[in-house]
């Protein structure tokens, strides 16, 4: 693994606003309540976790800062595929995620759910290892990241298929290169094997006729189609969207996540798509985590969190102005 | 007080961060990792021989003519035409062609280096290699450094060879005060193989230190395009400090005792 001796990710959140959920202000540390203890023994990888209910806010939280993050997690009867255990991480001053405890489920289509700028993408580079906690744990079928050797976190990523936000093609290879990439790293399939699995997932994706064109050559949708494709191609367990709607049109949105049910119904797993759009989320969630100031406030199966009383999730669920959450 | 030592303190530390990520990239290639990816290797040396030759060669042919024109005149005030070999063959072999060749270096490949990595950073690029369970530091790094080590030497001694024939035009021909046979005479008397070696080790650790500085800057870029504009600003400063401390220390340690010059015996 690549040791940055700076962190390239660090300037990302430079511009953090106080309040935003990016920086903060001088705070006390939110102690550990008995919740937080039963959230964290309960993080078995072997089971599925039981519902954990709060009645009360968090006895420490300062400023009532935490007072809507219940840290209700509705059980779901399978285990969990990814797991964050009591996560902190920390930019310089800028604390992005504070005590985050999720579990990610197997074989789900699962949403991250968060205002902008409070550490959906940050959960994405935890999981394959891109980037450490520095206090608490990330388990990936039971195996903690942050502790596996160099061998063993590029073995384990090979479990993972990522969508970044704007496809990451190399710019250097066409569309066909792209896609064929991982296969001519990691397996040992014939070129004809290898270019036939390619053409069909560019055909799934929409993609076919395009597989000379070099990624500058595609529109935005074209590379996020492109960069679906490539994340698949290994047949991976878990698959990681980061936002894969963004910029896209209210269609193209609509068949991406048709397109995205359809490889689930075919090739199971976990799937973790992060975003904002509330559209896409009643389109394909089946489990959704919502995160806000570096904490999950509820998380659960999706029909039960659109159902949720809680004012947050409420509110940002139903995409109201009126709410706890404002502009600041 | 403390105010005072903290640029340089800031200085050693970014040293040592290059120094490190150096490390690792030069054990990747003598521990013959870098071989995993040898296609790639292959794809750079073709970069570096098709974006960079002709532009090298050019640079150090018109030095090569302004060593010739500088020794013929040179050697005409001091009443010795015939010795503008001696300055010809010393300028280009051991000064000038090392410098010109760690300046073009800087200036196309260093730079190069720095941007593609730097925009393969933020665009995510380098985070979809590490994510696909590649070492991007082997992939992309290690490569490049192994691609220079197999193609520079042989682009380095040609235009050793473009700075002579340079300063030869320059000198019998187009000033045209001694005989080619009489400048040759001079010019090879004044140098031997084990000078053309040295100055290729001076090429050589030129070039390397070139490609570790731009793979470390565009590695880490940051800050979006300013970020990697930014980082290709600072390792162009870098690079032309250190191709003159590599420069420097070569002549001291290659001929600063021992001129290896055939006079007086």
């Amino acid at each position: 693994m690549s040791e940055t001796p700076r962190d390239p990710y660090a300037d990302r959140y430079d511009d953090a606003e106080p309040g935003d959920g990016l920086r903060d202000e001088p705070t006390t540390p939110v102690a550990a309540t008995p919740d937080d203890e039963r959230l964290r023994a309960d993080d078995s990888p072997a089971s599925a976790r039981a519902a954990v209910v709060r009645e009360a806010p968090p006895a420490a939280a300062d400023d009532d800062e935490y007072q809507w993050h219940t840290g209700l997690n509705r059980p779901t009867g399978v285990a969990d595929a990814v797991e964050f255990i009591d996560v902190h991480k920390a930019f310089g001053r800028n604390k992005i995620l504070r005590g985050l405890n999720m579990g990610l489920p197997e074989g789900k289509i699962s949403m991250i759910l968060g205002p902008s700028g409070t550490g959906k993408s940050v959960c994405i580079k935890h999981m394959v290892g891109l980037l450490y906690p520095d206090e608490g744990d990330v388990l990936v079928h039971g195996e903690s990241v942050p502790n596996m050797t160099d061998d063993e976190l590029f073995d384990m990523r090979k479990r993972f298929g990522v969508l970044f936000q704007d496809g990451a093609l190399f710019g250097s290879m066409n569309l066909i290169d792209n896609v064929a990439f991982p296969l001519r790293q990691h397996t040992d399939k014939s070129e004809d094997e290898i270019l036939d699995i390619v053409r069909r997932r560019l055909d799934e994706v929409g993609l076919g006729s395009a597989h000379d064109k070099m990624p500058n050559e595609l529109s935005g949708g074209m590379r996020k189609r492109a960069g679906f494709a490539r994340a698949l191609v290994l047949d991976p367990n878990i698959v990681l969207f980061d936002e894969p709607d963004s910029g896209l049109d209210p269609v193209r949105t609509a068949l991406l996540c048709e397109l995205i049910q359809e490889i689930h119904e075919e090739n199971g797993g976990c799937y973790t798509v992060i975003t904002h759009d509330i559209m896409s989320a009643r389109r394909v969630a089946e489990f959704i985590s919502v995160l806000w100031k570096g904490r999950i406030v509820e998380s659960g199966p999706a029909e039960e969190l659109f159902n949720s009383e809680n004012a947050f999730v409420r509110q940002f669920l139903s995409g109201e102005s009126q709410g706890p959450l404002g502009m600041e | 007080m403390a105010g005072w030592f903290a640029l340089p303190r800031e200085w050693i530390s970014s040293f040592g961060e290059i120094a490190k990520f150096s490390g690792k990239i030069l054990g990747q290639v003598y521990s013959l990792r870098v071989l995993h990816f040898f296609g790639e290797t292959l794809r750079q040396c073709g970069v570096l021989i098709l974006g960079s030759t002709l532009v090298i060669w050019g640079l150090v042919f018109i030095v090569g003519l302004q060593c010739g024109i500088e020794g013929a005149y040179f050697t005409r005030a001091q009443g010795a035409p015939a010795y503008a070999g001696v300055f010809a063959a010393w300028c280009d072999l051991r000064e000038i062609v090392p410098y010109g060749f760690g300046y073009m270096m800087s200036a196309k490949v260093g730079t190069g280096i720095v941007a593609e990595l730097g925009s393969m950073r933020i665009s995510d690029e380098i985070d979809a290699l590490e994510v696909m369970g590649i070492d991007s530091v082997l992939f992309l790094c290690a490569t490049r450094l192994l691609a220079a080590w197999l193609v520079l030497p042989f682009m380095y001694m040609a235009a050793v060879g473009a700075g002579f024939f340079a300063s030869y035009l320059a000198v019998v021909q187009q000033i045209g005060e001694v005989s080619s046979g009489g400048f040759s005479l001079i010019f090879w008397m004044f140098q031997n193989p084990p000078d053309l070696l040295y100055s290729v080790i001076k090429g050589m650790v030129m070039a390397t230190a070139i490609v570790l500085v731009g793979c470390y800057y565009g590695y880490h870029a940051g800050g979006g395009p300013v970020g990697v504009g930014t980082a290709t600003a600072k390792s162009m400063v870098m690079n032309i400090v250190l191709v003159h401390l590599i420069g420097m220390l070569g002549t001291q340690v290659f001929w600063g005792a021992n001129p290896r010059a055939p006079i007086g015996g």
